[in-house]
């Protein structure tokens, strides 16, 4: 099947590694051109030469989204440089933690904030394409017990209600929005790596929870992404896609 | 940030390096009873030794009770404000006079007879003396060499025992930035481990066991860069914390044990957006400018110090984790009679801030190894010891064999050759 990703043009945020990098990755190979940003600039130019190395079309450079004027900033620039955007995956997350209520203004300001800024940045820009996606990661924590009462959590779902409440709003406009909510994901020099290390227990009862035995690797996230973003996915807006190998036990109706 | 100047601190100088070859270190040594009997005869009853903590001899008539190997030792304050040690013997049939721990006294009456003794160790009272046509034994309790430093009793079975001072060398200069005085004990456990003395010593003197036992540490300290200093009988090294150990990838959020540090240094995890390798460096910078007015007084230490961890070993058998906020002293005891076993002293310390109550002293607990946890570190440590000790005794292990980063195990080993064999003078084929 072809996506119809050829020739589309994306921006995906926090794309120096993991999920977003696999993302930016999935969407060369599939004839997109991306622009993709993360705090430290040599790790993304050493994404972006990758990509160009291995035939795709890439662009990108370093930008602290939590930094509001300085998103802005890189989001003119970069959607003027792809010429128009079609796709926008804003894949950064503030992490989890509960140390303090900092923990709240973090993902607040980090996860919805960088998310809402870009779609709304972006939206004149995709509206122009006429046929647009945005994909927005949000997580099986947000609708499965995990770690504890975690802002991380709490934000994801709010990011998953956003992009519904979204999709009603920009789809005659030729804008489709969904949430792909991966479980756990491991890679590495990923979170899951650094649990296995610190907390095995803690590592070994989450795996015993997903009835395939592993965890998922960014590249299965980036194909569920893929999919949404592209026109093949026409029929689909609105929803959150979980991706995490039976990690949840929710009946989905 | 801060444009404070950075005191000196304790001395960094690296030592160099002492020349101790690659040979194996006899197996022996952990289990032989007669290598018992020598530590015993050059080295127990030769040093200087930790006998309690001063500040449970805070009045006159308060003692300690500790115990080495076969011996007791009654450490106690006098009426002028000094610290004297005695046997914890009475002279007339060898009875025990207090059973092991601390308390208070006004004299010293044993439990047989009634023979009884002033703090001073000077008889007070021999019950029906003229029954003793002989008169009696000697003026009274045997006294032994007995100091305080670095806010501990110390003392010695060696009654021609040079000056604790003398015996110490660096130890003072070095540790005394630190305050140990200002901070509290929160721990008092021993634990009765079922290895030799110098198999728990040797557990704590290298990192290179990090990546085996404590695999989470790695996203906590640097295992690899690190500093070994050896001196003269006693070791040290210095051990980046706060950071990654360079075995594993830099992480995308920040480590539970990182965090921690920073949390306890006042710093908030959630509100800090640097890179996980530059924490170390800020966690300092803010240390060193919020110390002041969290009531902690870190004039005397260099920045390194505000995180890491000076790890000390005191000849022969103290080993110290030593932090700004607190430490950790072990200290490892020989058992009276088997080399296959030991007792393992923990004893933890925080720095009490200005204002703050100090609290209350910890109730000294005993138990057998493995029966409680006395935390994930040091379950991690402990669970490996019996094995090593049996392996000591198989007839399929052939000793020691000792790498780079283990050079402090083996400066161990040659202080031990000097005492019992005298400086260089371990015959060949000698355990």
């Amino acid at each position: 099947m072809d996506l119809g990703l050829k020739g589309k043009r994306a921006i995906v945020t926090g794309a120096s590694r993991g999920i977003g990098r696999a993302i930016a990755e999935r969407l060369a190979e599939e004839g997109a051109t991306v622009a993709i940003c993360a705090r430290d600039d040599d790790a993304v130019q050493e994404a972006v030469t990758a990509i160009n190395d291995a035939g795709g079309k890439a662009i990108g450079s370093g930008c602290n989204v939590k930094d509001a004027e300085a998103y802005a900033g890189w989001l003119d620039k970069t959607a003027a440089e792809l010429g128009g955007v079609d796709i926008f995956v804003p894949n950064v997350s503030g992490g989890g933690g509960m140390d303090s209520e900092k923990n709240w203004w973090r993902n607040f300001e980090i996860d919805v904030l960088h998310t809402v800024r870009g779609v709304e940045a972006l939206l004149p820009a995709l509206k122009e394409s006429g046929d647009a996606s945005v994909v927005i990661i949000g997580s099986t924590n947000a609708v499965e017990f995990f770690g504890g009462p975690m802002a991380y959590n709490a934000m994801k779902a709010a990011l998953i209600n956003y992009g519904s409440q979204l999709s009603q709003f920009v789809r005659a406009e030729g804008v489709r929005v969904n949430s792909v909510s991966p479980g756990p994901i491991y890679f590495e020099g990923g979170a899951w790596e650094m649990i296995e290390g610190t907390m095995p227990k803690f590592y070994e009862s989450t795996l015993r929870k997903i009835p395939a035995g592993r965890m998922g690797t960014p590249e299965e996230v980036a194909n569920v992404v893929a999919f949404l973003a592209s026109p093949a996915a026409s029929l689909v807006t609105g929803t959150n896609l979980i991706a995490d190998n039976g990690y949840t036990k929710r009946v989905q109706l | 940030m801060s444009t404070q100047k950075e005191p000196q601190g304790t001395p960094l100088d690296k030592a160099p390096d002492p020349e101790l070859g690659d040979d194996i270190i006899a197996k022996e040594r952990y289990t032989d009873a007669d290598f018992m009997r020598l530590e015993w005869e050059h080295i127990w009853t030769k040093v200087w030794l930790v006998g309690c903590l001063e500040r449970d001899l805070a009045e006159p008539g308060d003692y300690c009770a500790a115990e080495i190997g076969p011996e007791s030792i009654l450490l106690v304050r006098q009426q002028d404000g000094s610290v004297r040690a005695f046997y914890n013997v009475c002279q007339h049939r060898g009875n025990r006079l207090r059973p092991e721990g601390v308390g208070h006294a006004k004299t010293f009456q044993c439990a047989y007879h009634h023979w009884e003794y002033k703090l001073d160790g000077s008889f007070e009272r021999i019950p029906d003396l003229d029954t003793f046509p002989q008169g009696s034994p000697c003026t009274g309790l045997e006294e032994i060499p007995c100091e305080v430093w670095g806010s501990w009793v110390w003392f010695s079975l060696n009654p021609d025992v040079e000056p604790l001072a003398d015996y110490l060398n660096v130890i003072p200069e070095h540790l005394e930035p630190y305050h140990f005085e200002r901070m509290a004990m929160t721990r008092d456990i021993t634990v009765e481990w079922d290895c030799n003395w110098k198999a728990s010593v040797d557990a704590f003197n290298e990192s290179y066991h990090v990546q085996g036992i404590h695999p989470q540490l790695l996203w906590h300290l640097d295992d690899l860069n690190l500093q070994i200093d050896c001196y003269d009988k006693h070791n040290r090294y210095l051990i980046k914390f706060a950071t990654l150990s360079p075995r594993v990838r830099v992480p995308p959020a920040i480590p539970e044990g990182i965090k921690a540090a920073m949390k306890a240094g006042g710093m908030d995890p959630a509100d800090y957006d640097g890179r996980v390798n530059e924490i170390r460096e800020d966690l300092q910078r803010f240390k060193r400018e919020h110390g002041p007015e969290q009531g902690k007084d870190y004039s005397d230490l260099n920045n390194e110090q505000l995180t890491d961890d000076y790890h000390y070993m005191i000849f022969p058998n103290v080993t110290l984790n030593v932090h700004a906020d607190d430490y950790w002293l072990f200290r490892q005891r020989p058992h009276p009679t088997d080399p296959n076993k030991m007792f393992f002293d923990i004893w933890t310390f925080e720095l009490i801030a200005d204002g703050e109550e100090w609290p209350e002293r910890p109730e000294h607990r005993q138990f057998k190894h493995g029966e409680k946890s006395i935390g994930l570190v040091l379950d991690q440590d402990a669970a490996n010891l019996p094995g090593v000790q049996a392996g000591m005794n198989s007839r399929g292990f052939r000793g020691l064999w000792l790498g780079n980063q283990e050079l402090r195990i083996r400066h161990f080993h040659k202080t031990i050759d000097d005492y019992i064999y005298g400086p260089g003078k371990k015959p060949d084929g000698a355990l």
